[in-house]
């Protein structure tokens, strides 16, 4: 299993509990393929309840999340199980694959356009969904729609994003090309 | 059948979940996001602000307003079904005219018609029903046991504030080229003007010689108003996720000074929540 590291170790603004949450991402590595030398430090922001996450280093992997993104949406404050192995699952996936030399040439996370970060997070989640990790298929493909436009083409795109297994960045980047193209055609 | 249902024996299955206005008031986060120009005070774990197409949170800001949203029609179907039943025909304090149960049978149909909408919404958007948890504030208004009351803040304050959120989802549809939500919206939203209207005109009718109560309807629908602008929620500001929608709060029979009142409202619930907030 990956080396991982939560803090705070302690949490008093909510119920959350930082073993819990090692041990769900130590699953999700394992699953996703981490190696096991890899350590991977998860620092929960634990006073915004929003969701932003991202990934803040490679070398360790270093994840910040805003504490909302582990939260239940039913009951406030307190941890879901299966939303931290969904967020883990598809941010983990991101950073494995920046440390694929296929994903060289992808801008840094805050240069992605929404395209591009939405088409790259469906082939995460499709990848998550096959794993047996929570995913959320028609809330993603409702992301896709809202960036890639409401039509088949996007839909038939997002399509092969979700069931990519091995893609490239070239790859992704194509999608968003094609996408764009057909949303000027169809633009009145 | 038992009259005047209170909040808390609303029925709801398993996949429903309630948080009250006191568990958002208590989360010791909502202060420290009052201060985060994202966050919503009031509802930590959503975010706030205007509903931008070009922020990467948008489409989930808009998933949790339709929830939001298909909840407070639920609400509004079990608020105009009591009103059809709580009261006696007549013309005592606690008796309505006949023809107002009509008008709120009609408003039923209406709203379980927008509940299957949302439903429908809900799917295409990407959202499980009870997805989110339920605040049960709207019910809240539709106990006043008074039927004047419960009408202006229901069908004043609430589908007033319906107005304001339709427009608003009706707005973020056409601006992401989203036909399903726009068509949605653009319906549901015309439903919310006559809804609006009906309780305006049965307000000027049940209180034509009755100064006092009119005052105190005019007074809690002023109050709901507050509370429903939820520390900046909705107002006239750029920054409120939900506007005022001038124009068709007109249609429904508000005058501009009604409207301005009501943008004045959201500005003093806002200064409000800060307040509050900061003294927390």
């Amino acid at each position: 299993m990956a080396k991982i590291v939560v803090s705070p170790e302690r949490f008093t603004l909510v119920f959350f509990d930082a073993d819990r949450i090692a041990e769900l991402a130590g699953a999700v590595a394992d699953r996703i393929g981490l190696g096991e030398d890899t350590e991977v430090r998860i620092d929960v922001d634990e006073r915004i309840p929003l969701g932003r996450v991202k990934i803040a280093s490679l070398d360790p992997v270093t994840i910040t999340v805003e504490g909302g993104a582990f939260e239940d949406a039913k009951k406030p404050r307190h941890m879901s199980d299966r939303s931290v192995l969904d967020v883990l699952g598809r941010i983990l996936l991101r950073a494995k694959d920046r440390l694929d030399p296929s994903f060289s040439a992808a801008p840094a996370d805050e240069k992605l356009s929404l395209a591009q970060s939405v088409a790259w997070t469906v082939y995460s989640e499709g990848r998550c969904e096959r794993l047996g990790l929570p995913t959320q298929k028609a809330r993603w493909r409702y992301h896709f729609r809202n960036r890639h436009g409401f039509s088949d083409v996007a839909d038939a795109a997002f399509d092969r994003l979700w069931a990519g297994e091995v893609l490239t960045w070239a790859a992704i980047e194509a999608v968003c090309e094609e996408t764009a193209k057909a949303r000027e055609e169809f633009s009145p | 059948m038992r009259r005047h249902l209170p909040v808390a024996d609303l029925a709801r299955d398993e996949r429903f979940a309630t948080v009250t206005i006191e568990d958002r008031l208590g989360d010791p986060r909502a202060r420290l996001a009052a201060a985060n120009s994202d966050a919503s005070p009031t509802r930590p774990g959503r975010a706030r602000g205007r509903m931008d197409p070009n922020k990467p949170g948008t489409p989930d800001q808009a998933r949790a307003l339709m929830h939001g949203i298909f909840t407070g029609e639920i609400q509004a179907l079990e608020g105009a079904g009591r009103t059809c039943f709580d009261y006696d025909v007549g013309r005592g304090a606690d008796e309505v005219p006949y023809e107002l149960k009509l008008d709120m049978a009609r408003q039923c149909w209406d709203e379980a018609r927008h509940c299957e909408i949302s439903v429908k919404l809900g799917d295409w958007m990407g959202t499980e029903i009870g997805e989110y948890a339920e605040t049960t504030f709207l019910f809240a208004a539709a106990c006043n046991p008074d039927p004047v009351l419960r009408l202006t803040g229901v069908n004043r304050a609430l589908e007033g504030l319906a107005i304001d959120v339709f427009n608003t989802m009706r707005e973020l549809g056409e601006a992401t080229d989203d036909p399903v939500l726009f068509f949605c919206e653009d319906w549901m939203l015309a439903d919310e003007v006559t809804h609006v209207k009906m309780g305006s005109d049965w307000l000027r009718r049940i209180t034509a010689d009755d100064p006092d109560r009119r005052a105190r309807a005019l007074e809690f629908q002023h109050v709901v108003d507050r509370l429903f602008s939820g520390g900046g929620f909705r107002g006239d500001d750029e920054d409120s996720t939900v506007k005022l929608a001038r124009r068709f709060r007109e249609m429904a029979g508000f005058s501009a000074e009604e409207i301005d009142e009501v943008a004045e409202a959201a500005r003093r619930s806002k200064d409000e929540m800060r307040a509050r907030l900061a003294g927390a």
